[in-house]
């Protein structure tokens, strides 16, 4: 099953035990409370259950959903 | 084996020839460096073990290009005059070492060895490469690879970058495959990083945010107690979690929305808390800081510690922590790239030297999956820097073993056992945690081990013992009937028989019952020390009633509210006038009493149904909310305190006990009653006779007391009387208690009256006057506990949830047993609030909560460390603060008040009071004399205009003025305008209450920055140019009034070569070398100390003033000082001293004074070592003369980076020695070393005489140092002295006392 935006949205807010309408797509998450502990675990997840193939370094290099969005396989509209 | 490194490349993005400036996270480390040249402790290292097989060349090759790749491990770091720059070099040669230990069967243990021996060698900052690589093979398909690198250029996560990139590239060299392209940015990006972030909005906003967040500067806290520098090494110890309990961790993390990490910090906060009896807690955390960053991909030094402030209470749960650590990190990430350095200097930590944060929390998740050609690897940090105070790395490789966590700490405040101690019991916790539901609150958790738990409840606890159901008086008439004609009592002239006394007291208690008297009620006593107080006490008891003592001394107004609160059914007193007469209670006034009354009363015992269990005396203490509060003791647990107290010190009939305590103080109890209930003798002191330290020891001396009862402060006065030893020669033994008995007191006490047993005891007056009890051995060193429990008595230590503290660790000191009191009389509320039920023994059971911070030792001793609220002991008298401050505010015209003990001088306790409002001081003094009793009435009474608030709006006691106390007692007056302006000036100075005209500077503690900072003053006051050396010359305000009024222009400039510390006196003088600064200024206080009579002088340094080339060898330089001396002294004998280099300048001018046929007669040498210990070390550069000002100054270095930073911080800071001159200090630049080179070249020659030497004793990092050292260059003996300091603490007072006294005597010898 491909990721969307909103389930990605969806599993960081999870993360970090936030709103999911909390969670903006195109701001850096490091002022949520992302870190690379949870980059880590969310990938983990997403590679398990949908084929992710990107690096940690790539997604923590820019820690933002909109970022995130190519390198998971997801369309931005 | 070296490898040369042949095929790099040429990486992208080099720096320029000029090369980079350094990352404030560099500049961190480089100054930890600078400070400490040789020391191995920025050294990190880890360790991959490798088990399959693995081509040693080809990994060879691998590592060359990963070398290539990393700018970081072609770094070398240079001190430039712009400040210190790294420099990429182009190409390093590879420094791996291969060794193949396949034969060894302890294969393993030698490349462990190897790799401890390498961790210990400094890097070479200037010179580089700042890594070191080995491969050891110890077994046929097993390799432990092994990194080390210096942490200016690495980081926990930069290592992580460099093993995956290595096993990248030795997997597809292997193939045969060309490596997949480099992926690594460059240092230069770091540097450009870090330089935009530092001119950015973004720095002044997390700069304001931290100071924000930490303007109240919180106290760290601190699991050892205590802080200490950095030391070169750290202690380790290690442990893994097992698999299990780290799962369950993680799910808990999971459901709670956190990750694991942070459910780590949170039981560290929890471990941190309890251990150190704080609710407030400050964590550090290290932060990889790379995220969102294209440092992700930079091997480099990124990572940042935090201060993560947490409050932990009993009633939260691990899920609210947990989320509080949740939001804090998420607040702390925003403000990560804030370096740790500079928060502290924001918040003015760096220049008194305190910390920010307590343990450590350095959690390291990094992706370890590491696969080389198909071989797994495993990672093992060996190093991750220098340790501060305690700090728990915690791993998680991924590799199935579960957590594994290293306690490091350092070493010169944890031991190993210490260590795995806290260990121990941080893995006991988590297991807790990880098996309970994080919804309940923290108060289930305890932090000691079962073990701990059982040893400190239960163990220490072991004092049932079986006692009779008596009473305190049933004893005393028995033993009376069994000894009638013994002496029962003393007091001046008159003596009663255990018959008369008890005769006497029958027919009053028999008096007394007709009045009411008996079980259950209350008697008042309101008698000064006399034969009818003891009387009337007695006759009290008899009754059945409890006794009230009242102090007659007391002002009406509390004798009042005394006598209305506890509703005696009498009171009994001297002499009429001496009980306010309005009130409601009854007076027996014995003078007014007809002796008939008396006499037709029976003499034999009176019946009364008295039990164990009513109550013996009410005696009051002071309460914190203004209204003292009344303690009521029964009878069971006075007679149980009596019964163990004779079991352990076994009084027998021919003993004389001192009574001389005031009955309202609890102590009185055992000394009025201990020695009727055994047949010994009471001797009875005159009243006030317990505060003249004469009449007592005169007393003692003519009654043959044996047994008696001090206030250690009032121990302290009385051993430093005149021939107590003497005196005192019938003392068996001696009781102290009331405040904490300092060591000092006990050593002295033991000095004083070697054979007579002192006994430390311990308890409030809410648990029959004392609870644990401790003997005093000669020898004995550090804190004197508090000691063990008495009989049927318990002693808990517990924590902000009730939870025991293990030992060592600071709780709340509570009480149960039978000695604890009924309550407070009247009072049931807060009976209930401090008597709380005892959750460690049977239903019902009570203890008390004390107010006391104390810890447990591990041999079961108790020792005190404090209060936990505002209460006091002032001479050993009990006082709760809030009660003075509610009555300053009880005064008309005060609208705020705040009450404290000072000690502004040591040993000098005073009760200072701080109003605001429009009152005049003195009358509310005046006021409160007549309200309060004596001991609570402060000495001083300040009106401000506004409290001093810390930031964030509480009191800041810290920053309430000294008060000052003005006349002196036996000076006279100052004999004109000028003298007294400058009399002025050095009480102001001096910070001393009095100074008398003829009082000389030195003598009153002057130190050489305070005689900077009068001579400033003296310039701004009275627009005179003073030089420090006319202070010298004229020490005192007459003397220097004189000289000022005079008009002679002041002579001798304190910075000429021989400065006059003390020129007159008759005794062949003593001449003191300067230390590498080349200034004596320090020895000031050596010169108050020898007396008058001994004249020293200091030989300073050439040069300081003008530009006169300094010396090229020591040799030069003592040639020099020689004929200087001669000027002074043309012929022997001498008397030299030095300090550190001045010691070596001693030695070389004695060598060369007996060279030329004089006599030595002395040389004394302070912490110095000769040169041959030093030579082989490099000498300091100019970073270590700036540092070395700075310490003169008394600032901890920073990020002055050169001389002008030196001069600027000096300047801001206010220090006297700024006021040296841009010139002088930047002689001393020069000066300093120029001193290290002379040091190392010098060859001594050989001194004929005995050497007396002082070390510095303290563990130092130098510690290769030995006085022996100079054993080939003296002919006679080395005396030595070892001092508990360290080696720039030496000349401080303390040590100073301690020195003079050796000298002193040694100077005396010599001149008879």
């Amino acid at each position: 099953m491909a990721l969307t935006l909103e389930q990605i949205r969806a599993d960081v807010a999870d993360a970090l035990g936030e709103d999911p309408a909390e969670i903006p797509f195109d701001e850096n998450l490091l002022d949520y409370g992302l870190d690379s502990v949870r980059i880590m675990a969310l990938l983990e997840g997403w590679r398990r259950d949908h084929a992710v193939s990107a690096d940690f370094a790539d997604l923590a290099e820019q820690p933002a959903i909109e970022a995130w969005a190519p390198m998971l396989g997801v369309a931005v509209s | 084996m070296t490898l040369l490194d042949t095929d790099r490349e040429e990486p992208a993005g080099t720096a320029s020839r000029a090369g980079l400036p350094l990352t404030a996270a560099q500049s961190g480390m480089w100054y930890a460096q600078a400070l400490d040249p040789l020391s191995p402790a920025q050294n990190t290292a880890e360790c991959l073990e490798i088990d399959g097989p693995l081509d040693p060349a080809i990994f060879a090759a691998a590592l060359r290009r990963v070398t290539a790749e990393a700018d970081a491990l072609r770094v070398r770091v240079v001190d430039t005059p712009e400040g210190p720059r790294q420099y990429v070099e182009p190409e390093v040669e590879l420094p791996l070492t291969v060794l193949d230990f396949r034969g060894h069967e302890d294969g393993r243990e030698r490349a462990e060895a190897w790799m401890r021996d390498d961790l210990a060698t400094p890097c070479d900052l200037a010179t580089g490469p700042l890594f070191r690589q080995a491969l050891f093979r110890v077994g046929e398909d097993r390799w432990l690879w092994y990194q080390c690198i210096h942490h200016l250029v690495i980081d926990g996560f930069g290592y992580s970058l460099l093993a995956r990139r290595t096993a990248e590239v030795y997997s597809a060299l292997v193939r045969g495959a060309e490596p997949p392209a480099r992926a690594f940015g460059t240092l230069a990006e770091l540097v450009e990083q870090d330089t935009a972030y530092r001119t950015s909005e973004a720095f002044a906003a997390d700069r304001k945010h931290w100071s924000e967040e930490f303007a109240d500067r919180p106290d760290v806290p601190r699991l050892a107690g205590r802080g200490a520098l950095p030391g070169r090494t750290f202690r380790r110890r290690t442990a893994h979690l097992p698999q299990v309990t780290s799962e369950r961790l993680r799910e808990v993390a999971g459901r709670l929305r956190a990750t694991w990490p942070e459910v780590l910090m949170a039981a560290q906060a929890l471990y941190t808390s309890r251990a150190t009896a704080q609710s407030d807690v400050v964590l550090g955390v290290p932060m990889m800081g790379r995220v969102g960053s294209a440092s992700l991909r930079i091997p480099g030094m990124v990572m940042n510690v935090l201060p993560l402030r947490l409050s932990v209470t009993p009633e939260d749960t691990f899920a609210e922590l947990v989320r509080q650590v949740v939001l804090g990190v998420r607040q702390l990430r925003r403000h990560q790239r804030y370096r740790y350095e500079d928060i502290r200097r924001d918040l003015g930590l760096l220049g008194e030297s305190r910390g920010l944060v307590g343990p450590l929390v350095n959690v390291m998740p990094f992706d370890y999956a590491l696969d080389f050609a198909g071989t797994r690897a495993r990672a093992r940090n060996l190093s991750a820097g220098p340790v501060d105070d305690l700090t728990v790395n915690v791993y998680d490789r991924a590799d199935g073993g579960g957590l594994r966590i290293d306690h490091d700490g350092n070493p010169a405040l944890y031991e190993d056992a210490d260590l795995a101690a806290h260990q121990d019991r941080f893995l006991h916790l988590l297991e807790g945690l990880a098996d309970t539901d994080p919804q309940v609150p923290l108060r289930v958790h305890g932090i000691a081990t079962a073990a701990e738990r059982a040893l400190v409840i239960e163990e220490f606890n072991r004092t049932g013992h079986e006692v009779p159901p008596t009473t305190l008086i049933g004893p005393i008439e028995s033993r009376a009937a069994r000894c009638p004609g013994a002496t029962a009592l003393v007091y001046g002239d008159t003596s009663l028989t255990y018959a008369e006394l008890n005769a006497r007291a029958n027919r009053f208690a028999r008096h007394l019952q007709s009045l009411g008297a008996g079980p259950g009620r209350l008697v008042a006593v309101a008698v000064p020390r006399s034969v009818d107080l003891i009387v009337s006490l007695l006759a009290v008891l008899k009754s059945g009633a409890a006794y009230l003592p009242l102090d007659p001394e007391y002002p009406q107004a509390r004798l009042t509210y005394m006598l209305d609160d506890a509703a005696p059914v009498c009171a009994v007193t001297d002499r009429p006038g001496r009980l306010p007469a309005d009130g409601d209670t009854p007076l027996v006034v014995l003078s007014e009493l007809e002796p008939a009354v008396l006499d037709a009363e029976l003499p034999t015992n009176p019946a009364r149904p008295l039990t164990p269990a009513d109550p013996a005396y009410v005696i009051y203490t002071s309460g914190s909310t203004g209204r003292p509060k009344g303690v009521v003791v029964s009878h069971g647990a006075i007679d149980n305190r009596l019964r163990w107290m004779q079991y352990a010190y076994g009084l027998r009939s021919d003993d004389r006990v001192l009574q001389k305590t005031p009955s309202s103080f609890d102590v009185s109890v055992w000394e009025f009653f201990w020695p009727l209930r055994e047949g010994a003798a009471l001797v009875v002191a005159e009243p006030g006779g317990h505060k003249d330290p004469v009449y007592l020891a005169r007393l003692i001396d003519e009654q043959a007391v044996t047994t008696c009862h001090f206030v250690p402060s009032m121990l302290q006065v009385f051993l430093t009387g005149a021939d107590v030893s003497g005196l005192c020669a019938g003392l068996r033994r001696v009781f102290c208690s009331g405040e904490a008995l300092p060591r000092e007191t006990a050593q002295a006490f033991g000095k004083a009256l070697p054979r007579v047993a002192l006994h430390n005891l311990y308890g409030p007056t809410e648990a029959a006057v004392d609870v644990s009890h401790h003997t005093c051995q000669v020898g004995d060193t550090g804190p004197v506990p508090i000691g063990r429990p008495v009989w049927n008595t318990r002693l808990y230590v517990l924590d902000a949830a009730l939870e025991p503290c293990p030992p060592g660790v600071p709780g709340e000191l509570f009480l149960a047993g039978r000695q604890l009191a009924d309550g407070y009389l009247n009072r049931p509320e807060l009976t209930a609030e401090r008597f709380v039920d005892d959750p460690f023994a049977a239903p019902g059971e009570r203890m008390y909560r004390t107010g006391d911070l104390a810890r447990w030792t591990e041999q079961g001793e108790v020792e005190y460390l404090g209060r936990t609220d505002h209460q006091v002991k002032l001479r050993g008298q009990r006082i709760e603060l809030g009660e003075i401050e509610a009555a300053l505010a009880g005064r008309p015209g005060v609208t705020g008040a705040c009450a404290l003990v000072r000690e502004d001088r040591p040993g000098d306790q005073q009760l200072v009071g701080y109003v605001t409002g429009e009152a005049d001081p003195s009358d509310v003094r005046a006021a409160l004399s007549r309200e309060l009793p004596e001991h609570m009435v402060p000495a001083a009474v300040l009106v401000l205009d506004a409290f001093p608030l810390s930031p964030n709006g509480k009191l800041d006691r810290r920053e309430l003025p000294v008060p000052v106390f003005t006349g002196a007692e036996r000076a006279r007056e100052a004999a004109s305008p000028l003298e007294k302006t400058l009399v002025g000036l050095f009480a102001e100075v001096l910070s001393v209450e009095r100074v008398g005209p003829d009082d000389a500077f030195f003598d009153l503690g002057g130190t050489s920055l305070l005689a900077v900072r009068l001579v400033t003053r003296i310039g701004e006051e009275l627009g005179s140019e003073l030089t420090i050396g006319s202070l010298f010359e004229a020490p005192t305000p007459a003397r220097l009034a004189a000289r000022l009024g005079s008009g002679r222009p002041a002579a001798g400039d304190a910075l000429d070569c021989v400065l006059p510390l003390r020129p007159e006196g008759g005794r062949p003088p003593l001449f003191a070398f300067h230390p590498a600064g080349g200034i004596a200024w320090c020895y000031a206080g050596l010169a108050a100390r020898l007396g008058p009579d001994q004249p020293v002088y200091g030989i300073q340094a050439r040069g300081l003033t003008d530009d006169t080339p300094l010396p090229e060898s020591l040799q030069e330089q003592a040639a020099d000082y020689v004929r200087r001396i001669r000027e002074v002294r043309p012929h022997g004998p001498y008397r030299l001293i030095g300090w550190s280099v001045g010691g070596i300048l001693a030695h070389t001018v004695a060598v060369l004074l007996q060279e030329a046929g004089e006599e030595v007669q002395l040389l004394a040498l302070l912490d110095a070592f000769p040169a041959e210990q030093w030579r082989e070390r490099p000498a300091p550069e100019e970073g270590d003369a700036l540092t070395a000002v700075l310490r003169m100054a008394g600032f901890e270095r920073t990020d002055e980076r050169d001389r002008e930073d030196v001069l600027a911080t000096l300047r801001r800071g206010g220090s006297p020695l700024a006021g040296l001159g841009d010139h002088t200090l930047n002689r001393i630049v020069d000066i300093v070393p120029n001193h290290a080179r002379m040091m190392r070249e010098h060859v001594h020659g050989t001194y004929d005489g005995d050497v007396l030497f002082f070390t510095a004793a303290a563990p130092r990092a130098e510690d290769w140092l030995t006085r022996e050292a100079w054993q080939p260059h003296v002919r006679g003996g080395l005396e030595n002295l070892d001092l508990d300091c360290t080696h720039p603490q030496l000349l401080q007072d303390r040590q100073l006392d301690a020195i003079c006294e050796v000298l002193t005597e040694r100077l005396r010898k010599l001149d008879i």
